[in-house]
Formats: C-alpha cells, sequence, structure tokens
C-alpha cells in the first residue's frame, strides 16, 4: 500500500477536562512533548476527526505555552456532527491530527486598550489573547462575556475575573447591554474584537462601522452561507505550475472542481472564514468572497473554497 | 542573529573565499525534529547511524514520521545546509531565516556543500556520501511565514547517506575523504 502523505501534526489528547455546562477541554500535546509550532494570540487549529471530519477550534492557552494545544468545545446536538464525536467518542490518550495554528490578532501594535466582546463559548478566541496581555503587561484590556446562565470554561476565565478584565453579562437575570455601549467611541488607540452568535456580531460590525481595518477583529464560528448568485457563469482554471486547465460549472466551488481535478487543497471551513485554502493568482479577475482576506491580500491571494471568477479564464500559482 | 550568522570557518579556504578541494568546514548549528510540521530543536550533539539516519530524527530509517516519508529515500540519512545561505537570504532578500528554520539538520560553515554531489566527506568523526542537492519545499513557507521557497531554489542544503556512524558535535571539522 502507497503511504500516504502526513500532512497533519500528530498530537494525543494529554487530558480532557470539564469546562462547564456541555463543555469539554481538551489539552493536546506531542507524543513525546516535543515543542508544537508556535501560533499567536486568538490563532485556531483544525482537528482532523475520524471519517474524514475537519473542524476548527480557537486555541485558547497562553502561546508562550510551547508544548500544548488546548481548545474548549461546546457540545452542539444540532451542529455538523464534529463536536459530538469530540464529546463523545475522544478519550484521553487518543491521536489527533491537527493543522499549523492559523490566524490570530496582530497584538503587538501600537495599541493601548482592548476591549473583546464574546458571546458564550465563543470566548475561546479571547482566551489566548488575554493570557498573552496578561503576561505581557503592556496593554490594559476587557472582555465582556455574554452568557444565559452559567459561563463556560469558568477555569480559564478564573484568572482574568480575578484580576479585573472580565466582566460578565448574564442575560438571565440582566438586560442583555448593547454592544456599540461596551465599545469606545474613539477608534484611536483601541482595538475590538468579536466573536459570537450571527445577532451579536452585526450589532458589533454596526457599532464599529468606520473604523479602520486593522482595530477590528471578528471570529466566526459557522462559515457565512455563500449567496446563491444567478450570474454565476462556468470559467476555466490555468494552473500555471502543473499546466493544467481545469473547468469550473456554473455554481460549483473552485475548491470543488481542483479536488476533481486531483489537486491536493488543504481545507476546512469551506466558507471563506477559516484561511486554509488560500491560493494565489496571477492573471484574471476572481471574485472574492471570503471574510478572512484584507484587501491588500486579495491582490494576490484567494480563497479557493469562496472564490469564483469574473472573467473566463483565472490563472492561479498552482 | 549576527552571531548565529558568522561565517567565518577556522581553517584553510573560509578566509580566502577560493574553493578548493582541500577545504575545511565546520558544523556551526545540529538541528533534529521527532515528527513532520514541528519545530527543529537545537543540540550540541546528534548521533549518527550508518545507514540509517539521525536518532531520534523523524527521517531516521524505519521511523519515517517526516513530511516526505511517503517518498522514502534512502540517500536522505542526514541533511546539510550552508550558514552562508542564510547570510545571502539576508543580504538580497532581506529576509532573516534562523538556522532552526530551514528544517535541514547540520548547519555548516565554509563548505561548498553544493560542490559534493557524489562524492565522500567527514563530518567529525562520521563519514557521508552525499546524495544529491535537498529541493526546496513550499510546506516550509507554511512553516516559517517566510517566503522563501523562491530564494532557497538551488541552495537549499545537501541530502546525504551515513556511511560510517558516530557523533557529531558543534565545532566539529568537516573535510574532504581522501
Ligand atoms: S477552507 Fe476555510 S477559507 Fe477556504
Amino acid at each position: 500500500m502507497k503511504a500516504a502523505p502526513i500532512t497533519t501534526i500528530k498530537t494525543i489528547v494529554e487530558k480532557i477536562d470539564d469546562g462547564g455546562p456541555d463543555v469539554k477541554v481538551f489539552s493536546l500535546v506531542d507524543p513525546d512533548r516535543w515543542e508544537l509550532p508556535p501560533f499567536r494570540p486568538g490563532a485556531h487549529i483544525d482537528l482532523h476527526l475520524p471519517g474524514k471530519v475537519v473542524r476548527t477550534y480557537s486555541l485558547c492557552n497562553d502561546p508562550a505555552e510551547n508544548s500544548r494545544y488546548v481548545v474548549a468545545v461546546k457540545r452542539e446536538p444540532s451542529g455538523r456532527g464534529g463536536s459530538i464525536r469530540l464529546h463523545d467518542d475522544v478519550r484521553q490518550g487518543d491521536t489527533i491530527g491537527v493543522s499549523l495554528p492559523r490566524g490570530g490578532l496582530q497584538l503587538d501594535n501600537k495599541v493601548s486598550r482592548f476591549t473583546f466582546v464574546a458571546g458564550g463559548i465563543g470566548v475561546t478566541p479571547f482566551l489566548s489573547a488575554a493570557a498573552y496581555l496578561m503576561r505581557t503587561g503592556g496593554a490594559d484590556f476587557r472582555l465582556h462575556l455574554m452568557v444565559r446562565g452559567e459561563p463556560p470554561v469558568a477555569g480559564l476565565l478564573a484568572p482574568l475575573l480575578q484580576k479585573g478584565h472580565v466582566v460578565i453579562h448574564n442575560t438571565v437575570t440582566a438586560a442583555r447591554p448593547e454592544v456599540a455601549s461596551l465599545i469606545g467611541r474613539t477608534p484611536s488607540d483601541e482595538m475590538v474584537g468579536c466573536c459570537g452568535p450571527q445577532g451579536m456580531i452585526e450589532d458589533f460590525e454596526q457599532a464599529t462601522r468606520g473604523w479602520p481595518d486593522e482595530l477590528v477583529h471578528i471570529e466566526r464560528f459557522v462559515p457565512l452561507a455563500r449567496p446563491l448568485d444567478p450570474n454565476e457563469k462556468p470559467y476555466t482554471l490555468v494552473l500555471s505550475r502543473s499546466r493544467l486547465e481545469v473547468a469550473v460549472t456554473a455554481g460549483q466551488t473552485m475548491l470543488a472542481a481542483l479536488i476533481d481535478a486531483g489537486i491536493d487543497i488543504p481545507a476546512s471551513c469551506c466558507g471563506g472564514i477559516c484561511g486554509s485554502c488560500k491560493v494565489d493568482w496571477l492573471q484574471g479577475e476572481p471574485v472574492h468572497r471570503d471574510r478572512v482576506l484584507s484587501p491588500a491580500e486579495r491582490g494576490k491571494s484567494l480563497m479557493v473554497c469562496v472564490a469564483g471568477s469574473a472573467t473566463d479564464r483565472l490563472i492561479l500559482d498552482l | 542573529m549576527l552571531d548565529v550568522l558568522e561565517t567565518q570557518g577556522n581553517a584553510a579556504g573560509a578566509g580566502d573565499r577560493t574553493i578548493s578541494p582541500a577545504w575545511t568546514g565546520l558544523v556551526r548549528h545540529l538541528h533534529i525534529t521527532p515528527r513532520a510540521f514541528l519545530p527543529m530543536r537545537a543540540m550540541p550533539e546528534i548521533k549518527l547511524i550508518a545507514g540509517r539516519g539521525i536518532e531520534g530524527d523523524r527521517y531516521m530509517i524505519g521511523r519515517e514520521e517526516g513530511f516526505y516519508s511517503h517518498k522514502p529515500e534512502e540517500g536522505r540519512q542526514v541533511t546539510l545546509f550552508e550558514i552562508e545561505t542564510l547570510v545571502a537570504l539576508k543580504r538580497d532578500h532581506n529576509i532573516e531565516l534562523g538556522p532552526e528554520e530551514h528544517r535541514r539538520n547540520v548547519t555548516t560553515v565554509g563548505v561548498p556543500l553544493t560542490h559534493l554531489v557524489g562524492r565522500k566527506f567527514w563530518l567529525g568523526e562520521t563519514l557521508l556520501e552525499a546524495t544529491r542537492l535537498s529541493i526546496p519545499c513550499r510546506h516550509i513557507e507554511e512553516i516559517t511565514g517566510k517566503a522563501i521557497f523562491d530564494p532557497l531554489i538551488n541552495r537549499s542544503g545537501l541530502n546525504c547517506r551515513i556511511l560510517q556512524g558516530g557523533v557529531v558535535r558543534i565545532g566539529d571539522t568537516m573535510r574532504n575523504f581522501q
């Protein structure tokens, strides 16, 4: 049998902690406790679960902790099945392949104050950022966490609560605060971030309209539904390195067409938010539908899981 | 950074920059990692096993936990990289690449590695035979986050097989096998 290429980092589930109602906290380590690839505060990794199920989770621990990846997973009975597998089937000592960490916040710029707004388990991307900011001590920060009832990951929140960095808004006992009232008005030296349900993100987008891009960070748990475009037409991908042409039919994703043609592209969220399927383009006019590339990055790259083409031919650096 | 990139060898050949069959070089850094994607760890010494590889490294034959292990290669038991390439990356492309980032095992100074394909040479007490030039891999850009694929074409190091094993230490001498 032909050996398969190693495409993931091999980790072992070192322990599984209780993270509150329906939440489990998984600590993943190298089998020899070797250092793991570094990550930025707020970064995420893909977990490759049995049955080719790939799910993205935010890393919750301090990036300085270089031999462990910690993820908190909420069991979502009506989700796509990844969290159920993790909750019900994964045990201490099991092996899980993970991706290199991606994304995260740029916390080393000239920002003196951070405000994070999170809903429920949406707190996770801000835990590693908070741990980093606590340790480096350079900037003031506050995390507003909206929960219905008991907050998740109490153990991870405890040191932050103790230092007064977290404000918990229990919407069972008090009215849900306006997102706009939680963040500052002068977008000069304050960076704001949000992760939570779609409604909260929409409020946050509204409240930060006009803010400079680099001061606003949004994390989504679910890929945005890809809008159906009745004007979509078929087009041809020209792969400059492999000298191949791949036809993309109307409504088909570029990713699906490439995979059908036998081109191996790493992909995870398939919804333009996780950043794993990035490919550089050379000529033509891509239609970008992702939520991960900056305007400048779009000049060079596209996300094949969601991007389309406005031209009949699009040349990719593949 | 400058310190780790110090390019002075200790002996004939390194100073006058002429390539002589009598070159003598030095081992400046040693790195291994047990599995694909994991950071390379700096070691004061490594143990080479004849015909197999480096103890604890991903490409040790029989271990096969490297990114390219699905394409086994008998001639890839230990890999070498010139520190002069790191200096050139900084000078010509303004890219700082550390000796732990190029993902080869032995960082050398004063050795014309690209001239050694097909030849035998001493690395400390071990005897190696250079099998082919290493080729860069896109995956290194993903790991390092640096655009180094193109600048590393044709100077991405040397793959070798181990003819005589032993312990290699930082500061060991490298010389031609006569
Ligand atoms: S697969 Fe996540 S952005 Fe394309």
